[in-house]
């Protein structure tokens, strides 16, 4: 019986030893308009979470367009003036790739669509549907073409007065694109950015397997439309279903297509963008919503760094074959799961 | 000579009593050790960075509501058994009550003006990690 001691102590080890493994630091933080949620495992995770709340904050004081002392705020206020507002440097890299990502699906996305966003009272707090007028002057200053942005200099300048740049369909993926470098240089290796629902998954998970990502069904947010199997790579979606106002018994969702002003009608109901490119998730989310079906599809087949789930009005989850690996489709969701191939 | 432990090969009655014990402690920690949540599905509620309220929604007996006190807009939350949601609210927008229910780990209902955030954990969780949407 002098073994005792010693034996009550095997299950004790044994508990530790999982505890070990499990070490996790995580934080939650309001921040761009959206909440964040950072987890890191394994050693240097509290540094980790620490230093993306620091990096993402940071961003959020230069982008809000809100806060009249950001950066985005002294650039839109001077608009029309001729004034080249200084900016951070990598303030004027994120207007260098907000402007190059309007032309990837030109017409789709366009960072001067603030006045529009304004006029429906997306970016405020009375929506409503704004008069035809209202909706054709604001129309009339969504022009990425007059931001002109300098990086050498780390300048920008609107050029004409009333335009008004919105960095809200890329500011997250940039934020993560830094956060995730930070994470990383704080020493952490595995982790999950969720940044307001663009997520980012570094590493693997504790046991070793892939990082289980749910996808939310637009129609029902209290299930999920597939669950992905992903490591080292951001998740994006864009969809009307939950930021929306209804007049008139007609909804009307906050995703503006800029070559018309309304609400985008593609027949898509969201668009998840898997790349291991944060920026290009994000951004291609929105814009591949607003162009729908065929367009992002055929957008897909002319790249490698891309992957898509679309949700199709039509009850239909098209998956293209590069996340079909460990794909897990959701159980009685009423969809019918096509994989789409190259 | 009575043999020593080494040499014996059958076991006896004090080796199953030992293993017992061994297993029942192992289940006392494991018990005591189990992660937060274990198999019950909880709602937090925080408010502004603190927790001002928590569900057991496994445990639920009926609907429960809860006007929040001290948010910046008029908000509640009704609680039912296995789910959640914000029933109304007075905020801009009110993106939090289009989120309707929450059932499962991991989801989250937020209502941004009012710095409210509902989190579920817990729960016999199907093993999700983060959600994107």
């Amino acid at each position: 019986m002098k073994r005792l001691p010693f034996l009550l102590m095997v299950p004790l080890f044994l508990l530790c030893a999982g505890c070990g493994s499990q070490q996790e630091a995580s934080r939650q933080f309001f921040a761009m308009d959206t909440v964040m949620n950072v987890t890191a495992y394994g050693p240097h995770g509290a540094d980790a979470v620490q230093a993306v709340q620091q990096t993402v904050s940071r961003l959020d004081g230069l982008l809000s367009r809100t806060d009249a002392d950001s950066e985005i705020s002294q650039l839109n206020a001077h608009a029309g003036d001729g004034t080249a507002v200084a900016v951070e440097a990598d303030v004027a890299q994120l207007l260098r790739l907000a402007q190059d990502a309007s032309g990837l699906l030109p017409g789709t996305f366009d960072v001067t669509i603030a006045p529009v966003m304004d006029a429906w009272g997306f970016t405020t707090d009375d929506r409503h549907v704004p008069t035809e007028q209202a909706l054709s002057d604001a129309l009339a200053l969504v022009d990425g073409s007059a931001l002109v942005v300098d990086e050498e200099a780390s300048t920008a300048r609107l050029e004409r007065p009333g335009m008004e740049v919105d960095l809200g369909g890329i500011a997250k993926g940039f934020a993560a694109r830094q956060a995730e470098d930070a994470f990383r240089a704080a020493g952490a290796e595995a982790g999950i950015l969720d940044l307001g629902g663009n997520v980012t998954v570094i590493g693997s998970r504790p046991d070793g397997g892939a990082w289980r990502v749910a996808v939310k069904d637009p129609q029902d947010t209290e299930r999920y439309l597939c669950v992905l199997s992903l490591s080292d790579v951001t998740a994006s979606t864009s969809g009307g279903y939950e930021r929306y106002f209804e007049e008139d018994g007609v909804r009307y969702h906050h995703i503006i297509d800029p070559r018309t002003g309304w609400p985008a009608e593609s027949g898509l109901l969201s668009v998840t963008v898997v790349s291991a490119d944060a920026v290009l998730a994000d951004v291609l989310s929105t814009s591949l919503f607003v162009a729908g079906e065929e367009q992002a599809l055929d957008f897909w087949r002319g790249r490698e760094d891309i992957e898509l789930i679309l949700c199709t009005a039509d009850g239909r989850v098209l998956v293209t074959e590069g996340l079909s690996d460990g794909f897990q489709p959701a159980e009685d969701g009423g969809y019918s799961y096509e994989t789409v191939r190259r | 000579m009575r043999p020593s432990a080494a040499d014996r090969r059958r076991p006896v009655w004090g080796d199953g009593l030992v293993a017992l014990l061994v297993a029942a402690a192992a289940v006392v920690l494991l018990f005591l050790f189990r992660p937060e949540g274990g198999n019950f599905l909880t709602a937090t509620v925080v408010l502004e960075g603190e927790t001002i309220a928590r569900y057991d929604l496994s445990a639920l007996a009926g609907p429960e509501e809860l006007e929040v006190e001290g948010a910046a807009y008029p908000i509640t939350i009704q609680a039912e058994p296995g789910r959640i949601r914000i029933l109304e609210s007075g905020c801009p927008g009110r993106d939090c009550v289009h989120t309707g229910w929450a059932s499962q780990a991991g989801q989250q209902i937020i209502c941004l003006p009012n710095r409210l955030v509902i989190s579920l954990s817990g729960g016999a969780s199907d093993d999700i990690d983060a959600i994107t949407g």
